[in-house]
């Protein structure tokens, strides 16, 4: 019978603990609050205080970026991606560090190495992208990134690339020549015959 | 309006008694609408703003007038029900369609008879019953046929599950309910609920009001559990075991969207104003102010009644959003072995008091 | 025609449903209420992560773990990046496993804040959730920083980790444990101690711990019922043995031993511990490089590994056969959640509908883990 009484008497202070700390949180929504409202207050915005400077972060995960001009073809990243979303397709130049205008490529990357290969297609699939940024290892000219955070130098933040089509996720970061131009470009320029 | 007056205001056009009163119904049922689909519109746009407050985060916003909705998303419920209004409208195939298509109004009719006898002001009633208490309670039965039908109708497992547990759950927790407004009855010596509430008039020892809830021990404890039935009637949680959101889908009104859907909503929000007019009137004064003698006249009746009636809604919503839900059985034995015999008790010490104490 | 039995209605707790934690399919057996026979159908999540990993280099089955169990998928990299360097015998450096320790404890208070938020809801409770999820963004907000991702990291490598710890991360790590821990009594207050929660779960859905032990059942579910195993203590790997740690074992708090509320109860202890864990941690972490060990190429010897550790759900193995070429000929994963799946016929037979969904709340299971 007391267990009755006992039963009773828990439930009604047991509810009255839970009901006075949701009425805490309630009045206390100003300080508590934890919504960003998107798309008027957008991250990373400087008022918002997580705690740390996304400049700041080791690494981000973002969208895929190529410096072409930067890359030497050596096919590194398309090895290290475990979903294959990487294709790269490379023309051996046919002199060794100097610019061919027409197709857009330049002889040397901005750190000095003097490129051998013409990169006829870079493509990425970012659909396909898991992001988990085993591809930006690798790369001996560091000229895939993910654009943001510690990169914003080279690359500002993106993370709103959605689009309405599936094949317009799968970017072209080179000029994708057309079979005449790389036919072009294997025959010998008329200035190396001797 | 209250359909006498206007009765009596038709008598002086001329002498039409059928169609002065199929006039005076319809033109008195109109604003009842009006307060029904109001107060629809501001519940839910309170319920949504304070669960969110509870959880830490905002609840819908907008920028300002026009933009997305509203400042302070004032606007938003209004852009929910122009969705549910051009929403299309389906009807299972293998359901029963005429049982389908008349069970939400089944429904809405309960709620809304159950408007008429609530007490807004002095004189804003639409029908001041003899039997007024008596007649809320009756109507509000009205109900549980929709639910009934709702969840046998939709041929789906899940809603005759929530429709079967609802009907069990409404039909138990009315005797409680019952019980506990006897008490009001008792010591007012009436049925009529503009006599309960005048009976509540004056003062004790010169400050406290003289509401029942006041008056002695026994009717105290009588309004938390009418109250708590109230919820349970309403199926609100922690009783909401009927339309459990994370077991059944969503229970009896699984099959049903749009329109029909809003029409649920509406008369489940209707009753949340009933059960608590109810509460309101027969325990807390009604339309009397807290402080007696003063602002007791006119418009500020109107006042006082819904800012009571606003704060008993408020803690409806309060409960639902702090606490976990209540197993079936465990439904059934809080009405049956705790409630009642609270209850009977309760009646059985008024009897002593007024008694003792005349 | 068969014989229809009058009274059995088979009911399908189908593969979308608000509280089924993944795409699960029970078919249930009930007369009104009462079920009496439970069949759970798998294979709505299975992305064929075994036989992913037989085509991709050792370091590219890393980000495919992570995606296995995705609530706790610090602790699915590091058991299989403990079984790799069992099989390549490759000692790394002290910071490496300080902050492996770090990260997987970091990782197990995320994934126990879930599962209770998400039991909760379960049972009808919707705003301890948020109140959980709200802390857990903070630990997220601490995983970004360091490794850029929230969810799936790839953080763990064979041989080190991705990338050291930021400069202030100590001081960032010791703040949130300030914060956080007086917050577990505020769900206690809330949730825990509720007397419609105690009632709900309370006595419900008992696993004896015989039962347990014959299903396999392993971690915060084997101990909820009374037995005294964890990994971490028993055959303990990393650096596990320096830290003073308990385990705590259900005691029947508010009902029979080995019920709902025990297992809900095991799990906000544990994480009690886990922040003992990552206060000693901190304090003693050594500094170092930590890409000293990486290897150059990963060619394992040929031969085998089994390797267990203790993740968030229980007992995770890792059976790794090697060839002796860059690309492993066998991976495969034990899932502890799939074992906390198999006890659920017998354990709810007898039960209600409610009840059942209360159980499998109290398993904690993830859909991704069990079908891989």
């Amino acid at each position: 019978m007391s267990r009755y009484f006992q039963n009773i008497y828990d439930t009604l202070s047991t509810l009255l603990t839970g009901m006075s700390i949701t009425w805490k949180h309630m009045v206390n929504i100003k300080r508590d609050n934890v919504t960003l409202q998107y798309p008027e207050e957008r991250w990373p915005r400087p008022e918002r205080n997580i705690g740390f400077e996304h400049e700041n972060y080791n690494v981000i995960r973002s969208r895929l970026h190529v410096d072409i001009d930067d890359c030497i073809g050596c096919l590194k990243c398309e090895r290290a991606c475990p979903v294959d979303c990487i294709k790269i397709d490379t023309i051996k130049a046919p002199t060794r560090g100097e610019d061919i205008p027409d197709v857009k490529h330049t002889g040397e990357t901005s750190n000095g190495t003097k490129k051998a290969l013409v990169v006829s297609r870079f493509t990425i699939d970012m659909s396909e992208c898991c992001y988990c940024n085993l591809c930006a290892y690798p790369c001996p000219e560091e000229c895939i990134f993910m654009v943001g955070g510690p990169n914003s130098s080279k690359h500002p933040i993106d993370y709103e690339f959605s689009e309405f089509d599936r094949t317009d996720l799968i970017y072209q970061f080179a000029k994708k020549l057309s079979t005449e131009e790389k036919e072009n470009l294997q025959k010998p320029l008329p200035e190396a015959k001797a | 309006m209250t359909v006498d007056t206007l009765i009596n205001w038709f008598v002086t056009l001329g002498d039409f008694p059928v169609l002065s009163f199929l006039l005076a119904v319809v033109i008195s049922g109109i604003p009842l609408f009006l307060v029904m689909a109001l107060n629809a519109m501001i519940a839910v746009y309170v319920e949504r703003k304070v669960s969110a407050f509870m959880m830490d985060r905002v609840g819908p916003m907008g920028q300002g007038p026009g933009l997305h909705a509203g400042k302070w998303g004032v606007l938003q419920t209004a852009a929910d029900a122009i969705k549910l209004l051009v929403k299309e409208d389906t009807v299972p195939e293998t359901s029963d369609k005429f049982l389908f298509k008349m069970a939400p109004y089944i429904i809405f009719i309960g709620a809304f008879l159950g408007l008429a006898a609530v007490p807004f002001s002095s004189t804003l009633q639409v029908v001041d019953f003899n039997v007024g208490v008596f007649y809320i309670i009756a109507v509000g039965s009205i109900g549980i046929v929709g639910i009934v039908m709702a969840g046998w109708a939709s041929n789906n497992k899940w809603s005759l599950y929530g429709a079967m547990r609802s009907a069990a759950q409404i039909i138990s927790y009315e005797i409680p309910a019952g019980l506990s407004i006897i008490i009001p009855i008792m010591m007012a010596g009436t049925l009529n609920i503009q006599e309960l509430i005048a009976f509540q008039s004056g003062s004790v020892w010169g400050i406290l009001p003289n509401w029942i809830i006041f008056n002695n021990p026994f009717s105290f404890v009588a309004f938390f559990t009418f109250f708590i039935s109230a919820v349970a009637e309403t199926n609100r949680t922690p009783f909401d075991i009927p339309e459990a959101e994370s077991e059944l889908v969503a229970g009896w009104m699984t099959e049903y969207s749009g329109f029909r859907w809003a029409v649920f909503f509406l008369s489940e929000y209707a009753n949340m104003l009933v059960v608590s007019g109810l509460a309101v009137a027969g325990f807390l004064g009604g339309w009397q102010s807290p402080i007696p003698g003063l602002f007791n006249t006119g418009l500020w009746g109107l006042f006082w009644f819904m800012s009571k009636l606003g704060f008993l809604i408020f803690v409806m919503m309060w409960f639902r959003w702090t606490f976990p839900r209540l197993r079936v059985d465990q439904l059934m034995h809080v009405c049956w072995k705790v409630l009642i015999p609270i209850t009977m008790f309760n009646i059985f010490g008024v009897g002593i008091w007024k008694l003792i104490f005349g | 025609m068969g014989v229809v039995q009058g009274d059995q209605m088979i009911l399908n707790i189908g593969p979308q449903h608000p509280s089924t934690h993944g795409v699960l399919r029970l078919e249930v057996m009930t007369d009104g209420e009462i079920v009496s026979q439970i069949r759970p159908h798998l294979g709505y999540l299975h992305r064929c992560f075994e036989k992913h990993s037989e085509n991709v280099t050792y370091e590219q089955v890393i980000p495919f773990t992570d995606r296995c169990d995705y609530l706790a998928s610090m602790n699915s990299n590091f058991g299989y990046v403990v079984a790799m360097e069992e099989l390549m015998e490759i000692k790394v450096p002290e910071r490496v496993e300080y902050i492996r320790v770090i990260m997987g404890e970091l990782n197990r208070i995320g994934s126990h804040l879930l599962a209770l938020g998400v039991y909760g809801l379960d049972i009808g409770a919707f705003t301890p959730f948020l109140y959980m999820l709200r802390d857990r963004e903070r630990i997220l907000d601490m995983f970004e920083y360091t490794c850029g991702a929230r969810l799936l990291y790839n953080y763990m490598w064979i041989g080190g980790v991705s990338h050291d710890l930021p400069k202030d991360f100590e001081t960032i790590c010791t703040d949130f444990l300030d914060y956080f821990e007086p917050q577990i009594k505020e769900y206690n207050n809330l949730l825990s101690f509720n007397k419609i929660f105690v009632e709900r779960t309370a006595d419900v859905g008992v696993i004896p711990a015989d039962v347990a032990v014959s299903y396999g059942v392993t971690g915060p579910n084997l101990r909820a019922s009374g037995v005294k195993w964890d990994v971490r203590k028993d055959e303990p790997y990393s650096i596990y043995e320096k830290f003073d740690f308990d385990i705590p074992t259900g005691t029947g708090k508010f009902g029979t031993l080995g019920d709902c509320y025990d297992r809900y109860w095991v799990r906000m202890l544990e994480i009690k511990e886990s922040i003992k864990i990552l206060r000693q941690a901190l304090k003693e972490i050594p500094s170092g490089d930590v890409h000293q060990a990486l290897p150059k190429k990963i060619r394992p010897p040929k031969g085998s590994v089994y390797r267990r550790t203790e993740s968030p759900r229980g007992d995770l193995g890792y059976y790794i056969v090697s060839d002796g070429t860059p690309v492993p000929f066998r991976v495969k994963m034990r899932s502890p959640a799939f074992t906390a799946l198999s006890c659920l016929d017998e354990v709810s037979r007898g039960w209600m509908i409610s009840d059942v969904i209360a159980i499998l709340g109290s398993l904690d299971i993830v859909l991704g883990e069990i079908d891989r």
